[in-house]
Formats: C-alpha cells, sequence, structure tokens
C-alpha cells in the first residue's frame, strides 16, 4: 500500500473532519505505522496545551445609539411634501380670488389672465393717416426752410448795405482831408522828402569813404607787420648762422694748436730718446 | 450562535440599536483574537476600535449576512497586518513590552477577572496563558493567524479560508505547520502537558 496522508487530511482527522471512508484509510495507515500516530498525537497534545491560554477579558466601549427611533410626524418628508403642496393650492386659490383669473380657449389658442380686461377703444373713422401725418410733416419742413432762407438773404443784405456805408463815409473823410492842403505845404513837403534824401545819401557815402580808410589802413598795418616779422626773422637765422661758423672757427682754432703743440712736443720727446 | 442574522440585517439598514448590540457581542473576541496576535494590550485595543469603526462604515455593503463572522474578522486580520507593518517600521517597542507589575502600573486592572476564583490558581493561570502566549508568538504571522482564528476563535476551515482569502487546503496545511511548530516551541521551553497539570 503506497498511501500517505498529507498534512490537510490529517489536520482533518484532528478536528474530526474526515469522511467514514477516509478515517478508515487513514486509521489503517496509522496501524501500520504507529510513529506517524504518535507525531498526529503530539499534534493533539499541542492543542490541549495551546488551550491554556486565558482569554482576556476586556468591557467593550460605550457606543452612543440613537434610541428615538420614532420619528415625529412634523419630521417626515411626507407630511412635509403634503404641506406644501397644500400651501401651494391654497395660494393659488387666494391669487385667483383677489385678481379673478379667467381661462379662455378660442381658436387653438388658450388664454389665463388675472385681472380685468383691458378694453381695447375702437380707432376714429377721421383720425389721421400715416400718409396725411407724413404729407404734415413734409409740408412744415418746407415753410420752416423757405422762411429760414428769407431770413438769411434779408440779414446779408443789410449787412452788405452797412458796409458799403461804412466805407463810403471813410473815404470821403479822406477826400475832404486832401482837399484842404494848399500848393504851398505841398512844395514844403516835396523840398522835405528831397533834403531828407540828399542827407541820407551824404551819410551813406561818407560811412562808406570812412569805413575803406579804416580797411586800408588796417591792411598796410599788417602788410608792415608781416615785412618787420620777416626781417626778424631772417636775422635771427644769419645769426645764428654766424654764431655756428664762429663755433667751427673756434673748434678748428684749438685743434690746430693742439696739433701744433703736439708737434713740438714730439722732436724734444725724440731728442731725449736718443 | 452570538447573534441572529435578523440583528445583522438590522444593522446593515443603519439601525444603530443593532450596530451597539453588534459591538457588545463581538468586542471580546476581536481584541482577544488582537490581544494574541500581537500579545500587546493597545494594539489590541487599536486593532479592536478600527475593526467596529470600518464595520460600522462598510456594514451596508456586506452582501451576504451569513458570511458577516468572515467578513469581520478579515477586517481585524487587515489591521493586525498593518500595525505589524507599522511596528517593523517603526521598530519601536511598547511600554508593556517591559512587563509590567501587579498593582495601578499595570495595566491588569483594567481588565475584569472573576474574582470567585482563588487568587493564586488565578495568577498560576494568568501566568501559564503568558508562557503558552509567549510560545504562539514565535511563529510566524500567517500560522499565527490560522492557529488563533481555529483553536481560540473557534472559526471554521471554510471560515477561516474566506476571511484570508485562501484556499482550505491552505488553511489547514498552515494550520499542521503551525501546530507543528508549536510543540517543537513547547519542547525546547520544556512545557509538557505533565508540567501543566503539576503547575495547576
Amino acid at each position: 500500500m503506497n498511501y500517505k496522508p498529507d498534512e490537510s487530511t490529517l489536520i482533518s482527522y484532528l478536528y474530526d473532519e474526515l469522511s467514514d471512508k477516509e478515517k478508515t484509510k487513514l486509521e489503517n495507515y496509522f496501524q501500520q505505522h504507529p510513529e506517524e500516530l504518535a507525531k498526529w498525537r503530539a499534534l493533539g497534545d499541542v492543542r490541549d496545551m495551546m488551550s491554556f491560554a486565558q482569554d482576556k477579558e476586556v468591557i467593550a466601549p460605550p457606543v452612543f445609539v440613537d434610541d428615538s427611533n420614532v420619528r415625529s410626524l412634523w419630521q417626515s418628508s411626507y407630511f412635509k411634501i403634503s404641506i406644501g403642496i397644500a400651501a401651494s393650492i391654497v395660494f393659488l386659490l387666494v391669487a385667483g380670488k383677489i385678481l379673478g383669473p379667467e381661462i379662455s380657449y378660442s381658436k387653438g389658442e388658450l388664454k389665463i389672465s388675472f385681472g380685468n380686461k383691458k378694453v381695447v377703444e375702437p380707432v376714429p373713422a377721421n383720425s389721421l393717416t400715416e400718409e396725411k401725418v407724413r404729407e404734415m410733416i413734409s409740408a412744415s419742413l418746407a415753410s420752416n426752410n423757405e422762411k429760414q432762407q428769407t431770413l438769411k438773404e434779408e440779414d446779408e443784405k443789410r449787412l452788405m448795405q452797412s458796409l458799403v456805408d461804412m466805407n463810403s463815409r471813410k473815404m470821403d473823410v479822406l477826400a475832404k482831408n486832401a482837399s484842404l492842403a494848399s500848393r504851398e505845404q505841398v512844395q514844403a513837403f516835396v523840398a522835405g522828402l528831397q533834403e531828407q534824401n540828399l542827407k541820407l545819401m551824404k551819410d551813406y557815402f561818407q560811412l562808406s569813404s570812412t569805413e575803406q580808410k579804416k580797411y586800408m589802413e588796417s591792411l598796410l598795418t599788417d602788410f608792415s607787420g608781416y615785412l618787420q616779422e620777416q626781417r626778424k626773422q631772417d636775422l635771427q637765422l644769419v645769426e645764428s648762422q654766424m654764431k655756428y661758423y664762429e663755433k667751427n672757427n673756434n673748434q678748428f682754432k684749438q685743434e690746430t694748436e693742439q696739433i701744433l703743440t703736439s708737434l713740438i712736443a714730439s722732436p724734444n720727446r725724440s731728442k731725449n730718446n736718443y | 450562535m452570538m447573534h441572529s442574522d435578523a440583528l445583522i440585517a438590522r444593522a446593515r439598514e443603519g439601525d444603530k440599536n443593532a450596530q451597539g448590540k453588534l459591538v457588545q457581542l463581538w468586542y471580546k473576541r476581536i481584541y482577544n483574537f488582537s490581544y494574541k496576535f500581537f500579545f500587546d494590550h493597545d494594539l489590541a485595543m487599536e486593532v479592536a476600535q478600527k475593526t467596529f469603526i470600518s464595520m460600522h462604515k462598510n456594514l451596508a455593503g456586506l452582501q451576504e449576512v451569513t458570511r458577516f463572522k468572515s467578513w469581520l474578522y478579515t477586517i481585524a486580520v487587515n489591521y493586525c497586518r498593518e500595525e505589524t507593518r507599522k511596528k517593523k517600521a517603526s521598530r519601536s517597542f511598547s511600554l508593556n513590552d517591559l512587563n509590567p507589575g501587579d498593582g495601578e502600573e499595570s495595566y491588569y486592572w483594567e481588565e475584569s477577572h472573576q474574582r470567585h476564583e482563588n487568587p493564586e490558581r488565578q495568577l498560576r493561570h494568568s501566568e501559564l496563558s503568558d508562557l503558552l502566549q509567549k510560545c504562539l508568538m514565535e511563529l510566524n504571522p500567517e500560522q499565527r493567524e490560522v492557529v488563533i482564528m481555529k483553536e481560540y476563535e473557534g472559526l471554521k476551515f471554510r471560515e477561516i479560508a474566506e476571511a484570508l482569502n485562501i484556499s482550505e487546503n491552505t488553511v489547514k496545511s498552515r494550520m499542521y505547520y503551525g501546530l507543528d511548530g508549536l510543540k517543537k516551541i513547547l519542547e525546547q521551553k520544556q512545557i509538557t502537558k505533565e508540567n501543566i497539570g503539576y503547575e495547576l
């Protein structure tokens, strides 16, 4: 026999949860394998020993329980809804009573209205039509334009008249003044003008000759100054050249003296050597 | 059965009385599951509170009332794993790890003990319980959660599989290796059935 129980079977047997058939099979196995039975019994002993672990006594924390399960009629939603509907109906009835509702149906049109019906007065036969009103407005505009045009023309005429009057008056005054002047006065005026012109010409020429004179003088002065300066520079140049020659001459003199001195001294030295 | 399906159904519909009743019924179980998982009172309180807050928020989304138990443990397991991750990340340790003594400094005063029992016997039970709890803590978390759910919370293998979203065979396999591991740990600590019988 090759049967060997698994852990699951052993545990099921330990808790007495095996079927009769499997139980018999396992018991036969245990008879043949006493060491396995001892192991299994050891598990049972463990269970027995572990059962000495006690439960701890503990008090469950208080739970706040709402005892008022029954809700008052006032709080129920049915009551609130029905009261709401009733209030709406009452409101409509009161409004209808006060305003006097009228419901009518004619030509497929349903009308609900409140209050007194508004009476529309019929339009009289000889009343103004739109055409008439237009004609009246255009006529009024035309007459107004005409009036404005005449007023404008009158104003223009009046203005022109006043201007002409004023100019002619001024011209008259001027002519009058001119006619009052004598021949002598005119001659004197002309002579005065001639004299004045003469004086102006004289002044002009005098001023221009003076200016020219001044200019020439300054020109000559400048030229003489230039010449003086040129001369001075030339003199300086000549002087420096002279000094240069003099210096060269002196230097030549000194060298010649030195040569001569050395020549004079050399025969004496040679004589001494011999 | 700790509750009726009608109670869960009422709680799911928003009945606060029913929700309060569910908390009263399941608080001790979820606290003890978390306590055995962490061996830490504060963490267990934290996980229990978070679990019931989450239950309150998400109960309306629970599809089948019959799956309430595994659904609740799923929430608890997820919070336990979250706290484990946080603990690993922060690498801090609880003040309770300092093994507080008796008296007012100990958190034990918060717990209600059965006062009719002999105090000496009660103390021995408590010490043994802590010793076994320490052995349990040496298991890896996957085996530990399965062992706690089966041995202490009394869940069926199917319910554990649902809660952990794994197959029943995997649950049984983890259970086998968990018990086998515990056997070795108990042997190491020289805790035998005879010792326990003698102590008690």
